[in-house]
């Protein structure tokens, strides 16, 4: 309790003398999980590089970064994340807001933000309803900028392009022209579009679709949906799972030994921590990702150690937030003031070199999909390690491996 | 003059003599002068959601404390409103301050629904079958994305009104008026009939009561006011979505309306309005923030082990006496009854010890 | 596809027995429902993991002590917190929901909200009828068979479980016949929630253990001991396979559709309520006994 009170008069004595000089963020997340843990983490590195380095330049004053942690527990209640984005404006002053995970959260709390004319860069959620607000109103949303992930009708693209490559391997190394395909998808808002637009390009690309399983996100068991996959004989299982379900979907395939290799989405697969959370038995699953020791841009590299060396684990996409402050840092530098009205025209033109990739925005204020700069990565798990292995042409990529016959 | 002096009268033969009406007329002038003394919009939004969920744990304990029927499903009203509300809204372009009223009714009608499939049960039976429905719905909103939103709701929504100020009064003016109407039903002869069917619903059937229909009625109107709550709640949030039909919802307002005491009405009420803001305010420290729903739980089960009855009862039987002789309350330091004049309980227990009753 | 339907919904439903007979149990005795039953469980399953992955004991000494740590703070809680407000039966619904929160809240701060696995105490799958079955789900199968013989057991051929019979009967008349009708509840909670951890123990390692692992299977359980008829330990088991099957064959029939499995067992145990308001196997009684 002493600790609590000394750090608190400490932050109100150091805020009181330090008010003028700072750029105050507030971090949104769900503090007490990964998620959270992720946006916090990359913006404390980012926050800590740039106070090393002088701090941000706005028009000449040298302004220090200062965080504010909000924890929204949006997983567990969406009113507590309106409440927390509400107190940081409101009460902590925050000039920009970066995070969110849940996407019915999200689009509660970007009401608030854009109520208050605050900038809010997006970490978290893939939902494209909340670009398509920007364009359908823009005076009012045009504060809401998504820096990662990728809205979720672009993964579809990426997702594609994998599936080539994964493909390509069934037919070479087992001898299966047309690789029958499994999809199990949770069912959800996010995956109809995908849903909808990948049959068709399955043809076309001459794999077989021998059905579609869609569990609820938060399914702890799919040992019927398995079965019924095994009995139809899939080579490849086509995952879109973004809820805890991935990796009870993961376990139950090592368990029962299923022939087939899961690839597509799995959000818990991203996450250092799945392979143990799977018990060791999510053997060559793979996913799309967005970090990894692989140099999609110069700065890939250096922030995936530098995080891995701190938190003593690799970062997720919600570390973007690392991104999102430097970028933050970028605007504001080019445009010489925190005025959010200012910044909004400069963050629309900017063409930033994050660590995940290259940032652009396009009209809906979502990043811009683009083969070569912005397009994430897939990994897969091999022997409790998570494996980069495309795009190909990115220096560091290894072999995808199918599970033995 | 002559009305104003009336009101004064009334003022102090009906409210000003009890402690407990005092208090709740103290509270309902504090809630309307609030923000004329502080105007912080941060805390104007939770008293703003504190007003939305007193309507709704006022609404749970009218049905689960008046007529016995222990609601583990109460969200599914809340939600059928602020679903409705904010679909009218949404695709008709309707002005919510006509949907919510849209909401309200279409939550009676689901609450109608309920009661009718709930009628021959009872007990736990009842309390679990409850539970079931929201997530049954829950399903089903999954099943038709494109009509529901799925697991995002409906976003996108209208305010009734602009500023914090102004949506605070809406909640707060809407609270006060259905908290008063419900307070007032349940001291009606409709809540008697309802305290006979908890007690024995045979023996209030014996005595030609057609329980039946009243048991409808009360799902119906306990469902209009939870779903006008939730309605409000979706236009002020600007999101209708599945989280408003969740298990977590539903055991929150089992735990306002037991902590508060029930078959009080203002018990539940006064349970919301001491526990939301608090856990709000713990969330707001740095470090404990994220430990708000352990200290609140902690909370809630060492008050109860003090006040198993509930809070509300708790107080009001610390402040207030009833009179031996014609039940009417009165205030604990009174020593004969304000209306039949009988001698209070302090009195008789010490007429006891003169004439050596124990 | 019929055999799918046969062994997989037999495998779910021996998942649910465990964890329903246990719930039942003290609501027919004791006349609690206990909304942190499904707490138990996660709690099992947290101190397994604990003790088998952090503390590197072996599956038999993690599994005993857990199952034991547990029971053990059952009736720490029932002593403390339940008892005290036994007359109060609203209390007691809060104070379990209450006791749920807290345990929930507990691992969310000690273990932080990640999603665990606990290694599989039997390795390797079997083939039956065509279908492969994980050894754990086996596994689950005989412990969830030999549990309910054993609850049997007593409950039959014991004079605890005589005194039990007796209480869940009518308390007041077993209480005036010189039982200690405390000690037997006691007696009772231990049993149901020695039931709940073993499930813990035993299930978890085949799903994913995180804080809110409790609530899914709550609901669950909820619907199987409310279908089979509230405190009667047939009606469970017959309720949990009912649940089991009705899942399996929503997913084989509509797979684009698995997401409504819970749904629709639900849905089914509201059909068998309208019919049956007292469920499968329930004692009719016009009055709260």
């Amino acid at each position: 309790m002493l600790r609590f009170a000394l750090i608190a008069a400490a932050a109100i004595a150091f805020s009181a003398g330090a008010q003028a000089q700072t750029i105050r963020i507030a971090i949104l997340g769900p503090m007490a999980f990964v998620q959270g843990e992720h946006h916090w983490a990359g913006a404390e590195m980012a926050r800590d590089e740039i106070n090393k380095g002088g701090g941000i330049d706005v028009g000449g004053k040298r302004m220090m970064i200062e965080l504010i942690r909000g924890d929204t527990n949006e997983i567990q209640s969406v009113p507590d994340a309106t409440n927390t984005i509400e107190r940081v404006i409101t009460r902590d002053k925050a000039d920009f807001l970066i995070g969110g995970f849940r996407s019915e959260a999200v689009l509660a709390m970007q009401e608030v933000a854009m109520d208050y004319r605050r900038i809010f860069l997006g970490a978290g959620s893939a939902h494209p309803q909340l670009g398509m607000r920007v364009e359908q109103n823009y005076d009012r949303y045009k504060y809401w900028f998504r820096v990662t992930p990728p809205n979720s009708n672009d993964l579809g693209k990426t997702l594609v392009g994998v599936l080539g490559t994964v493909a390509g391997q069934i037919r070479k190394e087992l001898n299966q022209p047309t690789p029958k395909i499994a999809i199990l998808a949770e069912k959800a808002i996010w995956v109809e579009p995908i849903l909808k637009a990948l049959p068709p390009v399955f043809q076309k690309m001459q794999m077989e679709v021998v059905g579609t399983w869609q569990p609820s996100a938060t399914a702890t068991d799919v040992t019927a949906e398995l079965a019924a996959i095994d009995r139809a004989g899939a080579d490849i299982v086509f995952t879109l799972l973004s809820g805890p379900v991935g990796i009870v979907v993961g376990r139950q395939m090592g368990e029962r030994n299923l022939r087939a290799v899961a690839f597509g989405i799995n959000v818990e697969a991203q996450k250092e921590e799945f392979w143990k959370a799977a018990a060791g038995k999510a053997q060559f699953v793979s996913t799309i990702d967005t970090f990894a020791e692989v140099e999609i841009t110069p700065k890939t590299i250096p922030f995936v150690r530098a995080f891995q060396a701190r938190f003593g684990k690799a970062p997720t996409y919600n570390a973007g937030t690392y991104d999102a402050i430097h970028l933050l840092k970028a605007a504001i530098e080019s445009a010489g003031t925190t005025n959010a009205d200012k910044l909004v025209p400069v963050l629309e033109k900017i063409s930033y070199v994050a660590a995940f990739g290259v940032v652009e925005f396009d009209k809906r204020h979502d990043p811009v999909w683009a083969p070569g700069k912005n397009t994430g990565i897939a990994v897969q798990w091999q022997d409790g390690k998570k494996v980069p292995f495309w795009p190909p042409q990115v220096k560091g990529m290894q072999p995808f491996r199918l599970p033995a016959r | 003059m002559y009305l104003v002096r009336r009101a004064w009268a009334e003022l102090r033969s009906e409210v000003l003599v009890l402690p407990s009406r005092t208090l709740a007329l103290v509270w309902a002038l504090g809630v309307l002068a609030l923000p004329a003394l502080y105007g912080d919009p941060y805390a104007l939004r939770i008293l703003t959601m504190t007003c939305i969920f007193a309507i709704f744990a006022a609404s749970w304990d009218l049905l689960a404390g008046y007529a016995g029927q222990v609601n583990f499903g109460h969200a599914l009203f809340f939600g059928a409103g602020a679903y409705t509300s904010a679909l009218l809204s949404l695709r008709l372009g309707v002005s919510p301050w006509a949907t919510i009223w849209a909401g309200a009714a279409f939550a009676a009608l689901v609450g109608l629904a309920v009661g009718f499939l709930c009628l021959r049960l009872r007990g736990s039976y009842l309390s679990l079958a409850t539970l079931a429905f929201p997530l049954i719905v829950l399903g089903l909103l999954f099943a038709f994305p494109g009509f529901s939103g799925g697991e995002l709701g409906i976003s996108g929504l209208r305010r009734l009104v602009v500023t914090p100020v102004a949506n605070y009064y809406v909640a707060a003016i809407s609270m006060l008026v259905i908290v008063f109407a419900l307070w007032k039903l349940a001291d009606s002869n409709f809540g008697i009939v309802l305290h006979a069917i908890r007690d024995d619903e045979v023996a209030a059937r014996a005595s030609g009561i057609n329980t039946q229909r009243y048991k409808l009625a009360v799902f119906a109107i306990s469902a209009a006011a939870a779903g006008f709550a939730g309605a409000l709640f979706a236009h002020f949030l600007r999101v209708a979505g599945p989280s408003t039909l969740e298990v977590a919802l539903s055991f929150q307002v089992v735990i306002w309306g037991i902590f508060g005491g029930v078959a009080s009405i203002y018990g539940p009420v006064a349970a919301v309005f001491l526990l939301y803001p608090l856990t709000e305010w713990l969330g707001s420290f740095r470090g404990f923030g994220e430990m708000r729903l352990l200290i609140f739980a902690v909370i809630v089960l060492l008050v109860l082990l003090f006040m198993p009855r509930g809070l509300a009862p708790w107080v009001r039987d610390k402040i207030e006496t009833p009179c031996p002789r014609c039940k009417q309350r009165n205030v604990a330091w009174r020593s004969t009854c304000r209306l039949c004049g009988a001698g209070l309980e302090a009195q008789v227990a010490r007429a006891q010890r003169l004439v050596g009753h124990q | 596809m019929l055999q799918d339907i046969l062994v997989t919904g037999l495998v779910s439903g021996g998942v649910y027995a465990l964890l329903a007979v246990g719930f039942s149990l003290i609501f027919g005795v004791a006349r609690i429902v206990n909304i942190a039953h499904t707490a138990f469980y996660m709690l099992a399953a947290y101190c397994f993991y604990a003790l088998l992955v952090k503390g590197g004991l072996g599956f038999v000494p993690s599994a005993a002590i857990a199952v034991a740590a547990v029971t053990a703070l059952s009736l720490l809680c029932y002593r403390l917190v339940i008892e005290p407000v036994r007359e109060h039966h609203a209390a007691v619904l809060i104070a379990t929901i209450a006791l749920a929160l807290i345990f929930q809240e507990l691992m969310l701060f000690s273990f932080g909200g990640h999603y665990l696995g606990i290694p599989s105490t039997l390795q390797g799958a079997v083939r039956f009828l065509g279908v492969s079955i994980p050894a754990q789900r086996l596994l689950i199968l005989v412990v969830a068979a030999a549990m309910l013989l054993l609850v049997w057991f007593v409950l039959y051929r014991t004079r605890l479980g005589l005194a039990i019979r007796a209480t869940a009967n009518d308390l007041e008349v077993a209480n005036l016949m010189g039982m200690n009708v405390r000690r037997v509840a006691m007696a009772t909670v231990a049993i149901s929630v020695a039931l709940a951890a073993i499930a813990g123990v035993v299930v978890a390692p085949v799903f994913v253990v995180d804080p809110f692992m409790w609530l899914a299977p709550l609901v669950t359980m909820l619907a199987i001991v409310v279908l089979g008829g509230l405190g009667s330990l047939k009606g469970s088991l017959i309720g949990a396979l009912v649940i089991g099957y009705v899942e399996a064959i929503t997913v084989f029939a509509l797979p684009a559709g698995a997401y409504l499995k819970g749904a629709v067992a639900l849905m089914i145990m509201v059909v068998v309520l309208l019919v049956r308001p007292e469920g499968l196997f329930g004692v009719a009684f016009e009055e709260e006994r």
